[in-house]
């Protein structure tokens, strides 16, 4: 009631000046730590913490089958260990293959769609709705959906394939084939998405661009490259660390993918194995919470790499194009 | 805005974006097909593609099979609960950070930038630990709750539209007629949020109702959510696969009406975060 | 949204009054109260976690006509992530249900754990209802807990498509069938004479590399684990020549290479898709849920190489559950001879109550699901002969790892030696 009261009557404000003013000042300082507060609460204890917490389990050799392990400091050898243990290095290769494989061509397929879609036409809000669908859906569902889509005898994927004379994949089975499916379940789920992102980016390109360079007979492929895509860079980078992320994060896809009765081996071989579900067999189905938070915290490093790396290559072509 | 002058599609277009759309949509509409069938019509040669008669049969069925509706109701609970706390806490975070001066302004907003390339999943085992032995929250709603009660994606939205939606000059008239800064929130900032605040929080309840791994470690059969009954149904020996994706049905349903009915928001939306970040 | 014309005050306080009591609810609904177990006629609901089908519902129906205050609670899961999630919500110390299944394969695994559960000889239950080869494995080291109770055992036979058989030429009658088929060398060869002959080219001969040899290596006396509880997966010989026997009949493709408790390996059974499954006794829900849809009839032989038990489970009741007292009792009831009986006579799960064994309706009794065969004799006299296997802490897991490995050849990725290699690399990673 009382920021009611104050605003709606200004001059109570000026009957009492000193008072007000004091008042008015410590509201000032105090209030926009008070607005950040219940984020910055929130991160501390559910963000911060277990991140550092992660790094120091990841230094103990804590099994919670082994009484007592809690606490068994060993230092960077887990992190040793990791360097040697074949499962981690084909999580890794797996993780940044199926990375690979569902971030560049969604990204391509969305620049085109997000170009298709910036033409003026009819049922513009039916065809946007349309290709952002499947991002609503869950991991879960989409999953389910696509595993009996990509059944081996009977899913429609192959049937399809047989209309063309290609015989029956079976798609868990191989690694190309099981990272191209799970690959085509993200890039499913989120090819509108990033559409949508850079069409609005598109939007913003100032139309006299494109008039000048159609004056100069620039083809529309070649205004496509030479305007839309550089105006469009920063959208892009942003896209591309987002996907990223997500992309070597995979948990869900792969795990309910598998038909194996432990399904966080990812498939016969682990031809499917991410990180992230390497790290929840060691944590939650071996009980080796030390080992589990390092691999943790290395899939963590390897975001901080990718991203970097995408930084500093952007930071590249910015200089080359000036 | 130059959409007037933007070039005008052709057949070509229209027959992309066609396929675009189907092939965006045939998943959901064969997942419609499989769950009003049974398992043998769905693995027929030629596969069937219009829908039959057994979809209550199979929703009955998916609800007594397993704790449906407890699940959706905790995915409700939880989704619905969230939201509104990641929308308060973002709309305050993000109004102070985009008009509010402070000491320690822009460090703090890095961090918040920063701590978006954290992944989730880099906390689970101390989260896990927490919930379990410290708060004995483990299979309790909370535990799904507290942590998601604020995020920085959620934080950096509504900076971002706020920076650029909220004129400097409405706040200054506000504090020159002596409202506190309480009064700038409740008569100048959350009238001008709404908008963003209605997408926020239709993306956030979306992204909540959808969360997987955490409640996977953290809830158990006894206590679910529909994510995680939803895998059950995958792989509880049941099997029947139109009845595995009746439950794919029925957890997607209600995003799926959300998104229907404020579908033009959400991609509007979607589109003013990608210009204004 | 209307509710969003209220002040920003007012809707904290709402959000947060709406937090607390809701915190408030879901903490007395589900909360750790076993305080409440001294009122017997107190509303409760009992969860019962379990990895497949055990053919519970109707029991529960009886039990809860008999117990108006119970309401009864089944979860499944797979049998991996099952056993997963009851090892770290023991660990965890929360997070359990009233009552756990747990898998003989699995058992040994939690013997370390026993402390965690319900001791039932401190709660009237006696073991001599059980044969001490069944017990042991569910009892403390020193004896004096046993935690959990008989339910099933996994005598095996063979399962066959007889009308799949006689299109193939060979013999139908399962006197005959089980002569043939007297051992595993002659039922591979049978294997490659049914692909022959089967007019059907779409059939194969068994279901998938992996339960096949779940199956052979269930007959040997040793098999992951010696006597002293140490894996001997390398060393003992008899892994390796299973394994290579199933390698031997996938390259001759007489797997359909479908992975067992998967959806295709349902739809397998409904569209034929193979003439022979090794076949314990629990696993009879799967031919009756998935009837073959060209009208085809299964019958039942004795399994080549005889003997042996495969699979087979127990109930138990971890003490962090929330009614254990009424836990037990339920754990109880669904073990004891008069339900156990009735789970064989109506749904097929054969009885490790000894007593039962030789009781006439137990031992004369016949499948109509398996054109008549006399089920009860043949699984009473495997569960009589059986020699039992010793056991170990991973015993299961590395059966899933060398069954992941005959998939992979099956997938063909990879021939024998190299899906060796690979399964022995997870096993040490299982194991270390």
């Amino acid at each position: 009631m009382a920021a009611s009261v104050s605003a709606g009557r200004p001059a109570r404000a000026a009957r009492a000046p000193v008072a007000a003013h004091r008042r008015h000042r410590l509201d000032r300082t105090l209030s926009p730590y008070l607005y950040i507060a219940p984020f910055f609460l929130v991160f501390a204890g559910f963000g911060l913490f277990p991140m550092l917490y992660t790094g120091y389990v990841s230094m103990t050799n804590w099994r919670v089958d082994v009484p007592g392990s809690q606490g068994q400091w060993v230092g960077l050898e887990n992190y040793r260990k990791l360097l040697d243990d074949p499962f981690f290095l084909n999580a890794l290769k797996n993780t940044v293959g199926i990375g690979v494989l569902s971030t560049v061509p969604q990204l391509l397929l969305a620049l085109v769609l997000a170009h298709l879609l910036n033409y003026r036409m009819r049922g513009r809000t039916l065809f946007r709705l349309g290709v952002l669908l499947p991002n609503v859906t869950s991991v879960a569902a989409v999953t389910l959906i696509f595993v009996q889509l990509f059944g081996r005898d009977y899913g429609l994927i192959n049937w399809t394939l047989g209309l063309f004379g290609v015989e029956h994949i079976d798609w868990q089975a191989g690694t190309l084939s099981s990272w191209t499916a799970i690959s085509a379940i993200v890039t499913w789920r989120w090819t509108g998405y990033n559409a949508l992102i850079f069409l609005a980016a598109m939007q913003a390109v100032p139309f006299e661009l494109y008039e000048a360079a159609a004056i100069d007979g620039a083809s529309r492929w070649r205004q496509f490259r030479s305007i839309t895509v550089p105006m469009l860079r920063p959208t892009i980078l942003f896209s591309v660390i987002v996907s990223t992320i997500g992309a070597l994060q995979l948990f869900g896809e792969p795990m309910l993918f598998g038909q194996q009765q432990d399904p966080t081996t990812g498939g016969s071989q682990h031809q499917f194995q991410t990180l992230a579900l390497y790290s929840y067999n060691q944590f939650w189905g071996r009980f080796k919470y030390g080992y589990g938070a390092a691999v943790s915290w290395a899939m963590f490093l390897l975001i901080v790499v990718i991203v970097g790396a995408n930084l500093i290559a952007a930071r590249r072509m910015k200089g080359l194009d000036a | 805005m130059s959409r007037n002058r933007q070039l005008s599609a052709g057949r070509g277009v229209y027959a992309f974006l066609g396929a675009a759309v189907l092939v965006s949509v045939f998943p959901l509409y064969w997942t419609l097909v499989a769950a009003s069938r049974n398992n043998t019509d769905i693995h027929s040669v030629p596969p069937i593609l219009l829908p039959g008669a057994n979809l209550l049969h199979n929703i009955g069925q998916a609800f007594s099979q397993t704790d449906m509706g407890l699940a959706l109701l905790n995915s409700l609970i939880v989704s619905s609960l969230v939201t509104a706390s990641v929308v308060l806490t973002s709309t305050f975070g993000g109004f102070a950070f985009a008009k509010l001066p402070f000491r320690g302004s822009r460090p703090l907003l890095a961090t918040v930038v920063a701590t978006m390339m954290v992944p989730t999943q880099l906390g689970i085992i101390p989260l896990y630990i927490m919930m379990a032995n410290w708060f004995h929250w483990a299979d309790h709603l909370q535990a799904l709750i507290v942590p998601a009660a604020a995020n920085a994606f959620g934080l950096f939205f509504m900076r971002q539209y706020l920076v650029t939606s909220l004129p400097d000059e409405l706040l200054d008239a506000g504090r020159i007629d002596g409202c506190t800064t309480r009064g700038l929130v409740r008569h100048i900032v959350l009238p001008t949020a709404r908008p963003a605040m209605s997408v926020l929080g239709m993306l956030t309840f979306m992204a909540t109702w959808n969360d997987f791994y955490w409640p996977k470690v953290v809830m158990t059969q006894q206590n679910p959510t529909i994510q995680l009954t939803l895998s059950e149904l995958a792989s509880g020996y049941i099997k029947d696969y139109s009845l595995v994706l009746t439950g794919a049905l029925v957890a997607s349903l209600p995003v799926i009406a959300v998104f229907l009915l404020m579908g033009r928001q959400i991609i509007d939306g979607i589109m003013q975060g990608a210009t204004k970040g | 949204m209307p509710t969003f014309r209220t002040g920003p005050r007012t809707r904290l306080l709402g959000a947060a009054a709406a937090l607390t009591a809701l915190l408030a609810v879901t903490g007395c609904s589900s909360g750790g109260g076993s305080q409440a177990q001294d009122d017997p006629n107190e509303k409760i609901t009992l969860t019962v976690n379990l990895f497949s089908d055990f053919g519970y519902a109707d029991l529960y129906k009886q039990y809860e006509q008999q117990h108006p205050n119970i309401t009864i609670k089944e979860n499944r899961a797979d049998m991996g992530a099952h056993h997963q999630n009851l090892q770290a919500h023991l660990l965890a110390g929360s997070g359990t249900a009233d009552v756990e299944a747990i898998e003989i394969g699995q058992v040994a695994g939690f013997q370390a754990q026993a402390p965690k559960f319900v001791n039932f000889l401190e709660n009237g239950v006696d073991a001599g209802q059980w044969v001490p080869s069944k017990t042991a494995p569910a009892s403390s080291a020193d004896g004096k807990v046993l935690f959990g109770l008989g339910t099933d055992m996994g005598g095996m036979a063979l399962c066959y498509r007889s009308d799949l058989f006689k299109a193939a030429g060979l013999p139908t009658d399962r006197d005959q069938v089980s002569a043939l088929l007297s051992d595993w060398k002659a039922y591979a060869a049978t294997g490659k004479k049914f692909l022959a002959d089967s007019p059907n080219k779409d059939v194969r001969w068994f279901d998938s590399g992996g339960n096949l040899f779940s199956a052979v290596i269930a007959q040997a006396p040793t098999g992951f684990y010696d006597a002293a509880g140490k894996p001997v997966v390398t060393e003992n010989p008899a892994v390796r020549q299973a394994f290579d026997l199933v390698a031997g009949a996938i390259k001759d493709g007489e797997s359909a290479g479908i992975q067992a408790f998967t959806p295709a390996w349902d739809t397998g059974f409904q569209k034929s898709q193979f003439a022979t499954v090794a076949c314990p006794a629990w696993m009879s829900y799967e031919f009756k849920a998935n009837p073959p849809t060209d009208g085809g009839t299964w019958d039942m032989a004795r399994i080549p190489g005889g003997g042996g038990n495969w699979g087979g489970s127990y109930l138990s009741v971890p003490k962090s559950g929330k009614h254990t007292k009424a836990a037990t009792e339920l754990a109880k009831w669904l073990t004891a001879p008069e339900q156990e009986a009735k789970l064989f006579t109506e749904k097929g799960y054969f009885p490790s109550d000894q007593a039962l064994w030789s009781q006439p309706d137990i031992a004369n009794h016949t499948d109509p699901l398996f054109n008549n065969a006399p089920t009860g004799k043949i699984f009473s006299q495997s569960a009589k002969d059986l020699k039992p296997q010793p056991l170990g802490a991973h015993g299961a897991e590395i059966g899933t790892a060398l069954g992941n490995a005959l998939t992979s050849i099956e997938q063909g990725k990879t021939d024998a030696d190299g899906a060796w290699k690979k399964a022995l690399a997870d096993v040490a990673n299982i194991v270390g």
